[in-house]
This record gives structure tokens, C-alpha cells and sequence, in this order.
């Protein structure tokens, strides 16, 4: 955090140095062409080791501007118009930004592109400051084969927890104990306050046998059966 | 019920989400590869202000800028500029580690940091056209730059690029002023010229611009100074004349106001010039602080050299060469020998310097040399070594280091592929073995068997072999095992994904590439191709016709003339086919390859003739006969963009032409962009559409269907339009028009199964859009069975829809696979470089504003304006392709994968899954993971079988 702040702060220090011979440059307009200046920065990266690979693209192709050492562009020789300016390197990624040039040349501001709502304006300060995002993520993650994966599976969850539950509940659960037992069949009677209704477990069984329904859920009806029963 | 639907649904996103190409990082250079180029070299300079510098900068035709490892040919850096001649590269000069490039005719002034690769500074300087640039030295160090337009000429400080002063030439309207010179005295020369009439010569003062002296000189003789003057030694300007023939010398420091120019005749030296040759003056200035070297060239004839030495104002003939070729450096080419020889001579005394001939082996298939840059060095012993770059006429660079061992070279060719083939490699003695038992009819049981036993015989032994060659390629250390690709060894793979590239280039060279490695297997220099040249490359023969040779056709026609010659060859070993192709006298309208083959499997090749005749090649007389049999069924079109006229004919029985139909467009109001038909090599695998209902939507597949795309000549942003009009090839029925208005080109098309799918520029909302067309019959289908242009009654259901791109696009392709099976991707290459694979789905006209149930069922995405550009759909990742000219897709052996090349700048190939790779195993497929579950469950089974028979037998005791 503390490096991040530094570097922005020598950015600051990097584009006042630059208004100076800068803004004496911009009055100097060539008939009816003009120039977008701006400067880019990934934050955390030495600019030598990035400028040489990028570029500067104004609606496309239509106009090329190359980076300066520092990370400063600036792209000459455009006549007036509303542009598309992208700053393009293969590792990192840099958010495109619209610049309006009126006839004469002097009001002119950048603003985030819309394109499903062309007139919609978020300004953004000039000369531009376009920072990076971060790099590209050209890659798709492997699907990794892990146990976590396996077992937190909702099928394997379906199938393994009644197991455990069949496997353990009889031995944590003392059944020859007549005052458990007591406890469970009050339990189950306020479950099932009317003993002529079926059973739930029951009715699910017999649902199922006669579709021949998912497999899915028959083994876990198949699982919680034996449970039902040895109660 | 509900549940289940929701999973499926579920399901089905998962599918959808995933069945979208991408690159995982592992697969990175398995089977991709890259190849970057620079272009046609126009100024090349050695980075020698480091001893131990690596470096080689070359400035190109293709206005690209780049730093080479001398070691390695490879790229440092390389910088891309407009192309155009706005980009254009006027000048180069270096100067310590900056580069210093005038851009865009004079209209641009950059210097490069040379080490980083990295700008120092761009000033855009006056209008006016550019003529020369030069470094201004003072007192032994370089700090300015002079550049000399048609009216003004500059001063400008390398540090910073800042002006120093800029000075109007006068009367620049009748003196056209040339060159700038200087000798690093403090004084600036600008040499201009009234042709046939005088010399002017202005010294400015390097401090403040001001005018030391202006002079002209007597000079009725001479005409342009660049081409015969040169200056030398202490400022002095020497000049040839081809008609007295003489040479004329001033000295530019003699401040006098009648400065005479001295003639010398060349007879008093002895010399002849050949007959018909305009001399030429070659001198040097090695460093730009200092004067130039007072020894200079002077060429007489195509290869006659001299070099000869101003010597207190007498000139003096140091060194008579004969066939030698560029300063300081003879590059000695007897006639068309295969061999070339590099001298270095002493520029003082002409003398050749010991152990500095180079001898290197010319490449048969390739071009004359062109140029040579030279870097000498001080050798330990301080002797001088050098190494030489030779560009050759077909834009090979060729890096030799003494004694004529072959560096590296560059195929620059490569950076401007017109059009390519992939072919399929021919098969190996084996294979085809193989396959004749399977493609021959059944003659007898015993003897099947017999082959089908010889050919298992076969297999083991190739497989001995290829065990036997691991076995002894294992024992050697590793550096030794080389698995080079030869033309010998080339043969197809089991899913025939290694391919032979055919590129053509406009230089007029062909390469035959591997797919797999990217490695050129062989290269052919068309000798004499205009300049103007368009290219078609035909396959006319594949290897599938053992022994038959592969074809291929090269069609080479010159723009202007329209005349066209034909070259033959044979694409797996390039070499020129012994089959003759027919002189063509006419000029050639149209070609086509038809389906119909010769008794020598070769498929016919129609050529229309500018009178509307017909020619065949190959032109035997089985060709004609089966002509003759199909000339009812023979239709083709022409298209006349000049005149905005598309016409169709019908081939008669006699091999003359009929006019059947005729559109014309309108030339006032609207021109013919492109005309787009589909690509014959296409299998659509399902006939229709499975609605949501269960019921079918047939597709139309009209393959004589042409996309034509037409702009409007008004290009007013109100008024423009972009329109595409469906034309039926054989009977001229217009199927379907649609205009985008507020729209211009460029267009990008892809006419493809029933859709075509195009991108413009939107001029009301500045930006850019795709639209989509498909066209469906509708529930039924007219003739399921065949396709017939002549009898379709009902017209195609329309659908269109548009969607917003955010960003431009270079070009635009679709993939292809061998049935049709695997859906369709678009490929777009972008201007920055990637190449994104964009799934068709999101280009289909039904997908629905609203979400219905049976939009779900059919799994149509809802519509949404803007389509999205992730980066992981590009599928060279940061392999980025410059100026993406064209995107070649090419089907394998699998049903899954198309192989994709992009060429432009760069050179990329690759595979694409468009639906994943469902026919063969996945290479992330784990074999651990179901080797250890089968281990285990083995084990637990035989445990737990012990386990029971021990119960077992404990309950019997029991």
C-alpha cells in the first residue's frame, strides 16, 4: 500500500513537470489538426519495461501514438472529432476513454466510454491520466481435481451423510436403553400426532418404486428406509 | 419436475458458459507459434555506441521500426506505426542511443531511446514537403539535427527536440533546394538547384540561423544534385556529368562570389563510362561531427566501381573495381553464380585488408543481393573484423560473420502474405498401405486376410522401428537429439493436424511453412512478378490421388494490364510442376475451379477471357468431352465495380458464354464494396433448427448465394449509407436487401452455412456495429434432397439483428470444420493485436428481447445491444498480431478442431476448439486420477473377497 501511494505520488510529480513545455505546445496548432495528450501508468511496474510494447490507438488504427520513457503520449496530428483513445499493451489492460475536439481546437474533454448511450458524459481530467486495471487474464483456470471437491459434491453429500447417519446414530444412541427409547417414541408421536396417517418415508417409498424415479433421490429414500424401520 | 427442469437449465448454462474457446496456460506454444516480421528494409544502422551492443536498427517500407539481436535475428523491440504514407519512414539517423526518424513526409520528428525501445520525444514540425535530414556536429560533438524542407529548413536539439531556429529559403519557388550538409564547422550547407541553369549554395550559422554567405554557381550541365553530386574531404562539392563526360569540383569554403566549378575530363583519368548509364557518386561521412572521408565512389557502369581519393585538390584512382556492388564493401556476384564473395578494402588506400574475405552460399530459390550494411570491428589482435547483413531482392536479410558462416536470416517477405492454402502432407509408404486395404473393393476372403495380416505385419514393424529409434535417441545426451522437420520426413499425422502452408507474398516469393513448427521448408522466388500484382491460389490436386503429385495454381495477374501468367507447382516440395500451363494472350476476367477432375484426378480450372471465352486447364480431351456433358449446369458471374455492374452467363456446349442476367448499381449513388460467396470447402452438418417446440426451422443453404456490399458515395455522416444486397449467382434473383443508413465502411463480411454477418461504422453514434442476417425457408422444407437456384419457389424468411462492438476490427473469418458438426465461431482480429473467437450464438438473429420458455428450451441467450470482448476469448493471449491483414481457417482430421493461421505483420497459427474438444481425450485428461481409482478399487475388491472368505469360514466353525 505504502509503495502504491509512493508511485502515485511520483507520477504527480512526473505530469507537472510535463505542463510545462506541455501547455506551450498545445497553442501551437498546426492548421486544423490538433494533439491528445495524456499520460498511462500500471501501478508497481517500471515503466522501461512496459513502453516499448505499447501503443497509443485513436479510433482504431486511424491515428498511432507511441509512449514516451516516462509513460507520457501524445498523439499529433488529429483534426477536430470525437475519438476512441486506447492505450494497448499484450500484459496489461487500460480502459478506453472518448476525447472531443470542437472545430477550434480548445474545449476538449475526455469522458468514459458509452457506447449504448453516446451522450451520456462522465469527464474525465485532461490531459488524460489512464490508469491501468491490472494485466490481462488471457487464461481459463483448469478445472483441478481436488478431495475437497469431491466431497463437498452435493451428490456425495446426499449419499455419504445418511450413511454415516445409518452407521452411527445406533452406536452413539444407546437403544437398549428403555428411557431413550421412551424419549424417541414421544418424540416421533409429536412428529406424528395422527398414527393412521402413512408414514412420509413410507409414502416416499412407494412413490418411487412405482415411478422409478431418479436414481438420486430412490437412494436416499432407500438410505433413510432401513433408519425408518429399525426404529 | 420443476427441480429437474431447473438443473437442466442450470446444466445448460454451465455448457453454454464453458463451450466458449479459450486458452488454458498450460497449452501455451504446444501447439501455437508466432513468427514476427519487420518488412522491406529501407535504412539500417549498426548500434555501436556499445562495445558489447547486440543491436541492429532497421527502419522498413511497412513503416515499422525495430532493433534486431545481431546474435539471434530476433526482435528487442519493435514499434508499429500508421500504415500508409502517413507512417511513412523518410529518414533515419543516429546518433549515440538515440534514434532520430522523420515521419509522415517531413511532417513528424521522433526520437527513440534505442536501449529501452521507449520514445524520447515526438515534435510535429512545419508543413512542406521533406527532402533531407542530417546531424549538425560542433566542435566534435552532435547536439542538432537539420532538417531541410521544399521552403524552410530547421534546427532542431537532440536532447529534447525543441526548435532552434527555422529559416525561410529564399526564392524557393524557382531554387529547389535538395540536400543539407554538414561538416561539423559551425556552418550549415543547404545545396539547391535552378536544373540546367545554376547551383545554389547557402552556409547558415549553427548558433542562430543567420546567413553566412549565399552563392551560386555556373552549372547548365546539371539537373538534380541528389543523383550526381556528392561532397567529400573539406567540404567539397563534386559533381558527374554523363555528356561531356566529365567531373566538376568547387570547394564550398572558398568565399568568393565567383566560385567556378573546375572540370575535369574523365578521359584525363583515364576513364570510360558505359554507354546509356547515368553515373553515380557514392561518399561517406562516418561520423556527422567531422568532415566526410575525402574518398569517394564513382560508379561508370552496372558493375564497373571505382574509388577514388581527393588528394590536394588533384584526384587520384586509388582501386579499379570490376563486378562489385555498395561502398566500402565489394560484394562480388559473377553473373548467376551461387556463391558471393565479401572483401573489405582500406578506404585510404584502396588496398584489400588481409583475411577479410567472406564467401557465402547464395540461396538458389532466392533473390540478387540488394544491399549491404557493414559492421567492422577492432579485433583483440587489432585486426578488423566485421560482419556483414544482406538484403536480397526478395527482402531476405541474411546475417554473415566471417568466414561466411550464415548467422541467422529473415524471411521479411513474410510480412506482406497476400494469400495462402493449407494442404494436407502425403502420406507415408505405410499410411497409404493402410488405406489401399480399405479403399480397394473386396476380392476373396483368403487374400483379405492375407493383407489385412501383412499390413498388422507392417504396423509392428514400423513400431519396433519407432521404439527402437527412443531407445537410441535416449542414450544420447540430450543437446544432440535434433527432430528437425525435413521435406524427407514430412508425413501426415493420425489426425491430420500438421498441415503444409502455402503463403504467397506480394514480393512475388512462396513459402511452404509446417503448421506444427512454423519451420520453412522451402521458398521460391518468382523472378518476374509486377508490382501490381494480384494473386489467386488454387489447390488443384490434393494428396489424397497417390502417385499423382499435390498441384497447386498460382495465378498471377498484373492489375493495370489485366494480363495474367500461371504458375504450377507442387506444394509440398515447391518445386515448378513439368505440366504446362497455357499461355494466356487475353486479359482475364474470372477463374474458377471446377468440381470436375481429368483422368489424372486434377480438378479443371476455367479461365474468362476479357472477349467472354472460356479456356480449361488442365485441356485434354477427356476435360472437354466432360465439358461439353456439363455445360448446361456451368453458370459464373462477373463483377465490373467501375461500372457497378454484376452479370451472370451460362457456359454453352461449344465453350463460348451466354449473358443471362444483369443487376447494375447504380454508380451515382452507391459503389460495389465486395462481392462475398461462400467458400466451397463447407459442410453444413444439420438442415435446420430444433425450435422449442419440437418443430423444425430449415435453414436456407443457397451455395450460388453472393453477398454484395455496396457504399454510398455520398459520405456525408447524414446522408451515407452501407448496404448488402443477397444475389442469387445462377439465376440473378435479388433474395434479400437491407440498408443501414448513418453508416460507412469499412465492411467486414463473413457469408457462411444461411448467415452473413457484417461490421460498419456507425456515423450517428460513432461506433461500431455488427448486424447479422439469416435466412431460414421456413416449417418445411421445398426439396430436401438437392438444391436447386432453377426451381425455389417461395422466397427465405429473413431475420436480422444488430449488436454494438466495442472496438474496431482489421478482419473477421468464421471457423470451419471438417462435417459441420462443431458449432461456429467468428474470428476477429482487432487492431491491438488480438484475435478474438467471438461463438456465433451471440450473433443470432432470434435471440429474444423477452426470455420466453421456449427461448429457454432452445438456448437462446437474451438479447442484449453490446457484445462483449473478454480477453479470454482471444486465442493468442499476449501473442499479439500486428495489422492483422487476413485469418486463414483450415479443417483437420477432427470434427472438434480447426486450425487457424493470421497473418499480417506477424505470422500466427494456432488450433481452435470451438465446442471443446469432445472427439478426442482432453491433454489435461487426468490418467492418474483414473489409474489410482482402478488400482484402489482392484485392491479393494481382492481385500475385501480375503475379508469375506475369513468370515465365511468363521461362521462355518462357529
Amino acid at each position: 500500500m505504502h509503495l502504491w501511494m509512493l508511485l502515485m505520488f511520483l507520477g504527480w510529480c512526473f505530469t507537472e513537470m510535463e505542463a510545462g513545455p506541455g501547455a506551450a505546445m498545445s497553442t501551437q496548432t498546426n492548421g486544423d489538426r490538433f494533439k491528445i495528450e495524456g499520460r498511462a501508468i500500471v501501478p508497481g511496474v517500471k515503466t522501461q519495461d512496459w513502453v516499448s510494447t505499447a501503443r497509443v490507438l485513436v479510433d482504431g488504427e486511424e491515428h498511432v501514438g507511441f509512449l514516451r520513457t516516462d509513460g507520457s503520449f501524445a498523439v499529433n496530428d488529429v483534426p477536430s472529432g470525437s475519438y476512441v483513445v486506447e492505450v494497448v499493451t499484450p500484459t496489461y489492460r487500460f480502459d478506453p476513454v472518448r476525447v472531443d475536439i470542437t472545430s477550434k481546437g480548445k474545449m476538449r474533454y475526455a469522458r468514459l466510454v458509452n457506447y449504448i448511450k453516446t451522450s451520456e458524459v462522465i469527464r474525465q481530467p485532461y490531459p488524460l491520466q489512464i490508469r491501468s486495471s491490472g494485466p490481462h487474464s488471457y487464461f481459463m483456470k483448469r478445472e483441478t481435481w481436488g478431495w475437497t471437491d469431491f466431497l463437498m459434491n452435493p451428490m456425495v453429500m446426499m449419499m455419504v451423510l445418511p450413511l454415516l447417519i445409518i452407521v452411527l446414530l445406533p452406536k452413539v444412541v444407546n437403544t437398549n436403553d428403555p428411557e431413550m427409547r421412551k424419549e424417541m417414541e414421544q418424540s416421533m408421536n409429536m412428529l406424528n400426532p395422527n398414527p393412521e396417517l402413512p408414514d412420509v418415508s413410507e409414502l416416499m417409498t412407494k412413490l418411487f418404486s412405482g415411478s422409478k424415479g431418479s436414481s438420486k433421490a430412490g437412494s436416499s429414500s432407500k438410505g433413510t428406509r432401513p433408519a425408518a424401520k429399525r426404529r | 419436475a420443476a427441480m429437474a427442469k431447473l438443473i437442466l437449465l442450470w446444466l445448460k448454462c454451465v455448457i453454454l458458459y464453458n463451450a466458449v474457446g479459450a486458452v488454458f496456460e498450460d497449452q501455451v506454444g504446444k501447439f501455437d507459434w508466432r513468427q514476427q516480421y519487420v518488412g522491406k528494409v529501407r535504412f539500417s544502422h549498426f548500434d555501436t555506441h556499445v562495445q558489447s551492443s547486440k543491436k541492429v536498427l532497421v527502419a522498413t517500407e511497412n513503416n515499422v521500426f525495430a532493433a534486431l539481436n545481431t546474435r539471434t535475428g530476433e526482435l528487442f523491440w519493435r514499434h508499429v506505426d500508421k500504415s500508409g504514407p502517413e507512417g511513412n519512414i523518410d529518414a533515419l539517423l543516429h546518433h549515440g542511443q538515440d534514434a532520430i526518424l522523420v515521419v509522415g513526409n517531413g511532417r513528424l520528428l521522433r526520437s527513440w531511446d534505442v536501449n529501452v525501445g521507449g520514445l524520447n520525444w515526438e515534435i510535429v514540425l512545419d508543413s512542406g514537403s521533406f527532402q533531407k535530414a542530417c546531424l549538425v556536429g560542433q566542435q566534435g560533438t552532435v547536439k542538432n539535427v537539420a532538417v531541410l524542407k521544399k521552403n524552410i529548413i530547421s534546427l532542431h536539439y537532440l536532447s529534447n527536440g525543441h526548435q532552434k531556429w527555422i529559416e525561410n529559403l529564399p526564392e524557393s519557388e524557382t531554387v529547389d533546394y535538395q540536400t543539407v550538409y554538414s561538416g561539423g564547422n559551425g556552418e550549415v550547407y543547404a545545396l539547391g538547384i535552378v536544373p540546367h541553369s545554376h547551383v545554389v549554395i547557402i552556409a547558415y550559422s549553427t548558433d542562430d540561423g543567420e546567413i553566412i554567405k549565399q552563392i551560386s554557381v555556373e552549372a547548365p550541365w546539371l539537373s538534380n544534385i541528389v543523383a550526381s553530386c556528392a561532397v567529400i574531404g573539406q567540404g567539397v562539392l563534386i559533381c558527374v556529368d554523363s555528356a561531356t563526360p566529365s567531373l566538376y569540383m568547387c570547394d564550398l569554403h572558398l568565399d568568393t562570389h565567383d566560385l567556378q566549378m573546375t572540370q575535369i575530363p574523365l578521359q584525363s583519368l583515364g576513364l570510360e563510362v558505359a554507354p546509356d548509364f547515368q553515373p553515380v557518386l557514392v561518399s561517406h561521412q562516418p561520423n556527422s561531427a567531422h568532415q566526410p572521408l575525402s574518398e569517394f565512389f564513382l560508379q561508370l557502369g552496372p558493375d564497373n566501381f571505382l574509388l577514388l581519393q581527393l588528394n590536394n585538390g588533384q584526384i587520384v584512382t586509388l582501386r579499379d573495381f570490376k563486378p562489385v556492388r555498395n561502398l566500402f564493401s565489394i560484394l562480388a556476384c559473377p553473373g548467376i553464380a551461387v556463391a558471393c564473395s565479401i572483401n573489405l578494402f582500406s578506404a585510404e588506400t584502396g588496398r584489400r585488408l588481409l583475411d577479410t574475405t567472406l564467401i557465402f552460399v547464395m540461396d538458389p530459390n532466392g533473390g540478387k543481393p540488394e544491399k549491404i550494411y557493414i559492421q567492422p570491428f577492432l579485433k583483440k589482435d587489432d585486426s578488423v573484423g566485421y560482419r556483414a547483413m544482406v538484403q536480397t531482392e526478395d527482402h531476405t536479410l541474411t546475417f554473415i560473420q566471417q568466414p561466411g558462416r550464415v548467422m541467422w536470416t529473415r524471411e521479411e517477405a513474410l510480412s506482406d502474405v497476400v494469400t495462402m492454402e493449407m494442404v494436407d502432407l502425403p502420406l507415408t509408404g505405410t499410411q497409404a498401405e493402410l488405406e489401399g486395404e480399405f479403399g480397394k473393393k473386396a476380392d476373396g476372403l483368403m487374400s483379405m486376410v492375407f493383407k489385412r495380416l501383412s499390413s498388422q505385419l507392417i504396423l509392428l514393424q514400423a513400431w519396433i522401428a519407432h521404439l527402437w529409434k527412443l531407445f537410441y535417441d535416449a542414450r544420447k545426451p540430450r543437446s544432440q537429439v535434433k527432430n528437425e522437420v525435413t521435406i524427407e520426413n514430412l508425413s501426415r499425422d493420425e489426425f491430420n493436424l500438421q498441415k503444409m502452408m502455402v503463403m504467397v507474398t506480394a514480393s512475388g516469393k512462396l513459402f511452404g511453412i509446417d503448421s506444427k513448427t512454423g519451420s520453412i521448408l522451402w521458398r521460391h522466388y518468382l523472378e518476374d512478378v509486377p508490382s501490381n500484382a494480384a494473386f489467386k491460389l488454387m489447390v488443384q490436386r490434393t494428396t489424397a490421388h497417390f502417385p499423382h503429385p499435390p498441384q497447386c495454381t498460382l495465378l498471377i495477374k498484373d492489375q493495370d494490364t489485366g494480363l495474367t501468367t500461371l504458375h504450377v507447382f507442387n506444394p509440398i516440395f515447391g518445386k515448378k510442376s513439368h505440366v504446362n500451363p497455357p499461355a494466356l494472350p487475353q486479359p482475364i476476367l474470372q477463374s474458377f475451379l471446377l468440381p470436375l477432375m481429368d483422368q489424372d484426378y486434377a480438378k479443371v480450372l476455367l479461365l474468362v477471357d476479357d472477349q467472354y471465352k472460356v479456356s480449361a486447364f488442365p485441356s485434354t480431351k477427356n476435360v472437354l468431352q466432360q465439358l461439353q456433358e456439363m455445360a448446361s449446369s456451368i453458370f459464373f458471374y462477373l463483377v465490373d465495380s467501375s461500372q457497378g455492374r454484376l452479370s451472370g452467363y451460362r457456359l454453352r456446349t461449344d465453350l463460348s458464354t451466354e449473358q443471362i442476367w444483369e443487376v447494375v448499381i447504380p454508380m451515382e449513388i452507391q459503389r460495389i464494396v465486395s462481392v462475398k460467396g461462400k467458400r466451397p470447402n463447407e459442410h453444413v452438418h444439420s438442415q435446420g433448427r430444433v425450435m422449442g417446440d419440437r418443430s423444425v426451422l430449415y435453414k436456407y443453404l443457397n451455395p450460388n448465394l453472393l453477398a454484395v456490399v455496396t457504399e454510398s458515395t455520398d459520405t456525408h455522416q447524414e446522408r451515407s449509407f452501407v448496404g448488402i444486397i443477397l444475389i442469387d449467382g445462377v439465376t440473378g434473383r435479388i433474395i434479400h436487401e437491407a440498408v443501414q443508413r448513418k453508416a460507412r465502411g469499412p465492411v467486414h463480411v463473413v457469408h457462411s452455412e444461411n448467415w452473413v454477418v457484417y461490421e460498419y461504422w456507425s456515423t450517428k453514434s460513432r461506433r461500431n456495429e455488427f448486424s447479422v442476417i439469416e435466412l431460414y425457408e421456413g416449417m418445411e422444407l421445398y426439396n430436401s434432397t438437392v438444391f436447386s437456384s432453377l426451381d425455389r419457389p417461395h422466397a427465405p424468411q429473413v431475420l436480422q439483428q444488430s449488436y454494438i462492438f466495442p472496438s474496431a476490427i482489421s478482419t473477421m473469418e468464421a471457423t470451419l470444420t471438417e462435417k459441420g458438426i462443431t458449432s461456429r465461431h467468428l474470428l476477429i482480429g482487432l487492431p491491438s493485436g488480438g484475435i478474438l473467437s467471438l461463438p456465433k450464438m451471440f450473433l443470432d438473429p432470434r435471440r429474444p428481447e423477452i426470455v420466453s420458455e421456449q427461448s429457454r428450451e432452445e438456448n437462446l441467450i437474451p438479447y442484449a445491444p453490446e457484445l462483449m470482448i473478454r480477453t479470454e476469448w482471444f486465442i493468442n493471449y499476449n501473442q499479439s498480431i500486428s495489422r492483422v491483414r487476413g485469418i486463414h481457417t483450415s479443417p483437420s482430421g477432427l470434427e472438434s478442431t480447426c486450425l487457424v493461421v493470421a497473418y499480417g505483420l506477424d505470422i500466427y497459427q494456432t488450433r481452435v476448439y470451438p465446442s471443446k474438444q469432445f472427439d478426442v481425450l482432453k491433454d489435461d485428461y487426468d490418467y492418474m486420477l483414473i489409474s489410482s481409482v482402478l488400482l484402489a478399487l482392484f485392491f479393494a475388491t481382492m481385500i475385501s473377497k480375503r475379508l469375506a472368505e475369513v468370515k465365511l469360514l468363521n461362521r462355518a466353525w462357529r
